[in-house]
């Protein structure tokens, strides 16, 4: 076994700065009112505010210091987003709260190369989803979460390296409890491999053998097993805004950190998505949101990126926005797709894909279409606007002049103007010449819109070859209907 | 391993085969990538003696001057557009008229390929006609844009080379008069029957006289 653990230090204000791309000056007070800070961002550190420090004599210190309590639901959530993502790496995913994630890496070194590979990846995924964290590589668990909590003692066995860790890091997970630690404390002990030396049979009389239990546990000599951590079905996650924004780029910038989570829940789970919503989150408004809609199933996120990027140019917020949320509920099975030695059908087929989503979140369903012909005599009924939304890509679709028999029928026969007018357009017949004999078109008496019709080929003054046709109902008037461009 | 070399299937159980598999599932060596090609041939003889490189350019602005529809713009595109291929779009950015579904099934462009895009507003169409040529999906761009100024124009021009996609471009023929980043102006007028055209720019020597296309 080999156990990487991800630990994020200073999670409650990382649930905080994780959108931004400056971090300001924050600082996070613990829950209960009157409390003392628990952390701060690196800016109000260098203005001389510390952990454990009192929030007025903080606000005192920098009085434009922003000040929250902290969130344990949203430290949780972050936590269980970290999990769902490192499904991408290994199916073994164990969470240690408050603050760590567990990743049993043994099985899957062969796909990813190395540890080292593992690690870098692992680093710069955080990177990616906005976290900052330190890593452990070890045998087990425990040993793990150490060694990203303190570093581990270069060039040396893992188990010496144990013994030389502070007696500080029995706090995790609740190891050892505060008594124990005192009294190891007391005894004038610093490290654990001290600690290791003591006497058993003294330990156990003092109540202290759970010193003894968890070294054992974090140096493999007794079991150490851990729940499995199982992502959600759907995926809805948010993230907090420190200071309330409208700016499209800062939000764009915090959405990439949920995307990219989304990325690795998706891949952890074989799954694509066609479709996902992005919430924004006003403080005392109904919340805005945004449908984000691809063309087919996709793994990916840098389409989504590039439709979200439109969306959010043209959205009116009401608002400022205050946290995002992202939601996609319906993961569909992937296609798998081969890789390619040459640029190949697949690729264009993607990238034709692409094009209609961007033209549509920019533009809207309603101004991108296909075209597709109708088995009608009526010219105006002979053509229908096509759905561009159940369209994939160009080749997917096989409605074509084969498919109707009407079309092949009258191939040759009659010729059709390539220019259509929307409505036909009353002329004069003197500044036409009529070029062929007429063109009878008389059908629709089954429905509401009946034609009688004679159609001619004629050149108009400016010699353009026209489509003219003469009603044939009382009083007889001409109209031009279609150029033959 | 031997056996089922002995057994192995002829060619078209092969095909078959293949074709059933799952779409993506398998590479197979045959299906190289065309390399783009400069120029894709105009389907007019006449023309492709006088187009820089024998065609229409592959990546580049094309303007195409008419005062009214239906002296032939379309008919002079037809075999450019049939012979498109099938995993690219024929976007049609907001055209003047409907382009009729039957007459360009009839002349051999399947409509499946043909997008059209009618954006509410002059900005959204420049917008769109970069889009598509910029986005390399495209066998061709035809665009009937409100006045673009130079600065649009030079974007296309741009967007074209990038996508390697032509982009045609139609104007008004009083638009010859202004000068144009396109790498290729051509004046399109109808002569009896026949097409006229005219080369007002190329990347080459000045063509004097016109050129009679019989389009119909």
């Amino acid at each position: 076994m080999l156990w990487l653990a991800i630990l994020l230090p200073d999670l409650p204000l990382q649930v905080f700065t994780r959108g931004l791309r400056d971090v300001p000056a924050i600082a996070i007070t613990a829950d209960k009112p009157g409390a003392p800070l628990i952390a701060a961002s690196a800016s109000a550190q260098a203005a001389g505010i510390r952990p454990g420090q009192h929030a007025t004599s903080a606000s005192a210190l920098l009085p434009e210091l922003r000040l929250h309590a902290r969130m344990p639901r949203r430290e949780a959530e972050a936590l269980n987003e970290i999990a769902s993502w490192a499904g991408r790496f290994t199916p073994r995913v164990s969470l240690s709260s408050p603050d760590a994630v567990l990743l049993e890496i043994a099985s899957c070194l062969r796909l990813f190369g190395s540890a080292h590979d593992i690690t870098t990846q692992v680093a710069s995924g955080l990177a990616a989803l906005g976290f900052h964290a330190r890593i452990g590589l070890a045998p087990t668990p425990l040993a793990a979460r150490w060694f990203a909590r303190c570093g581990h003692p270069a060039g040396e066995d893992w188990l010496q390296a144990i013994d030389q860790l502070p007696l500080s890091v029995l706090e995790d997970e609740a190891a050892c409890d505060a008594d124990t630690r005192a009294l190891l404390a007391g005894l004038g002990l610093h490290s654990l491999g001290e600690a290791r030396d003591l006497p058993a049979a003294g330990l156990a009389r003092r109540g202290a053998q759970a010193v003894r239990h968890c070294l054992a546990r974090a140096r493999g000599e007794m079991p150490d097993p851990r729940p499995w951590f199982e992502a959600a079905d759907t995926f809805s996650h948010g993230l907090e805004l420190p200071a309330p924004t409208h700016h499209s780029e800062a939000l764009l910038f915090a959405a990439r950190r949920l995307l990219a989570s989304l990325e690795g829940w998706l891949q952890a789970r074989h799954a694509a998505i066609d479709h996902c919503q992005l919430i924004l989150e006003h403080a005392h408004r109904p919340h805005s949101r945004l449908e984000l809609v691809l063309g087919q199933p996709c793994r990916d996120t840098a389409g989504l990126l590039a439709i979200l990027r439109e969306q959010l140019a043209r959205l009116v917020l009401e608002a400022d926005v205050g946290a995002l949320r992202l939601i996609a509920d319906r993961p569909l099975a992937a296609i798998a797709r081969t890789g390619v030695l040459f640029d190949d059908v697949g690729t264009l087929r993607e990238q034709a894909v692409l094009l209609l989503d961007r033209l549509r979140a920019r533009l809207g369903q309603s101004s991108v279409h296909l075209l597709a012909s109708q088995p009608d005599h009526r010219p105006e009924s002979a053509w229908r606007q096509g759905d561009a939304s159940c369209a994939g890509s160009p080749a997917q679709h096989t409605c074509s002049a084969h498919a109707n028999p009407l079309a092949r029928e009258h191939k040759g026969l009659h010729v059709r103007p390539l220019w259509l007018l929307p409505e036909p357009k009353p002329i004069e017949r003197a500044d036409y010449v009529l070029l062929s004999e007429a063109e009878r078109i008389e059908c629709g008496w089954w429905d509401d819109h009946p034609v009688h019709r004679d159609y001619y080929l004629a050149n108009n003054t400016g010699q353009a070859l026209c489509w003219i046709f003469q009603a044939l109902d009382p009083p007889g008037r001409w109209f031009l209907h279609g150029y033959f461009a | 391993m031997a056996a089922s070399l002995r057994h192995a299937p002829s060619a078209a159980p092969l095909a078959a085969l293949l074709d059933a598999l799952p779409a993506g599932s398998v590479w197979q060596a045959s299906r190289i990538a065309d390399h783009a090609d400069t120029c894709h041939p105009s389907g007019f003889a006449a023309l492709d003696r006088e187009l820089p490189g024998g065609g229409w350019p592959a990546g580049a602005l094309i303007e195409l001057l008419l005062d009214q529809p239906g002296v032939g713009e379309l008919s002079l595109l037809l075999p450019l557009l049939g012979g498109a291929p099938a995993e690219r779009w024929i976007t049609l950015v907001s055209p003047p008229l409907l382009p009729y579904a039957p007459a360009l099934a009839d002349a051999g462009v399947a409509l499946s390929r043909l997008l059209l895009v009618r954006p509410p507003q002059a900005r959204d169409a420049v917008w769109a006609a970069r889009q598509a040529a910029a986005s390399g999906s495209c066998a061709a761009v035809l665009a009937w844009l409100h006045m673009p100024d130079n600065t649009a124009l030079r974007r296309l021009q741009l967007a074209a080379e990038a996508g390697a996609t032509p982009l045609f471009l139609f104007r008004p023929l009083a638009a010859a008069r202004q000068s144009s980043p396109a790498a290729l102006r051509l004046c399109l007028t109808p002569a009896a029957g026949q097409l006229r055209v005219d080369i007002l720019k190329r990347r080459g020597p000045p063509l004097a006289r016109p050129l009679l296309l019989p389009i119909r």
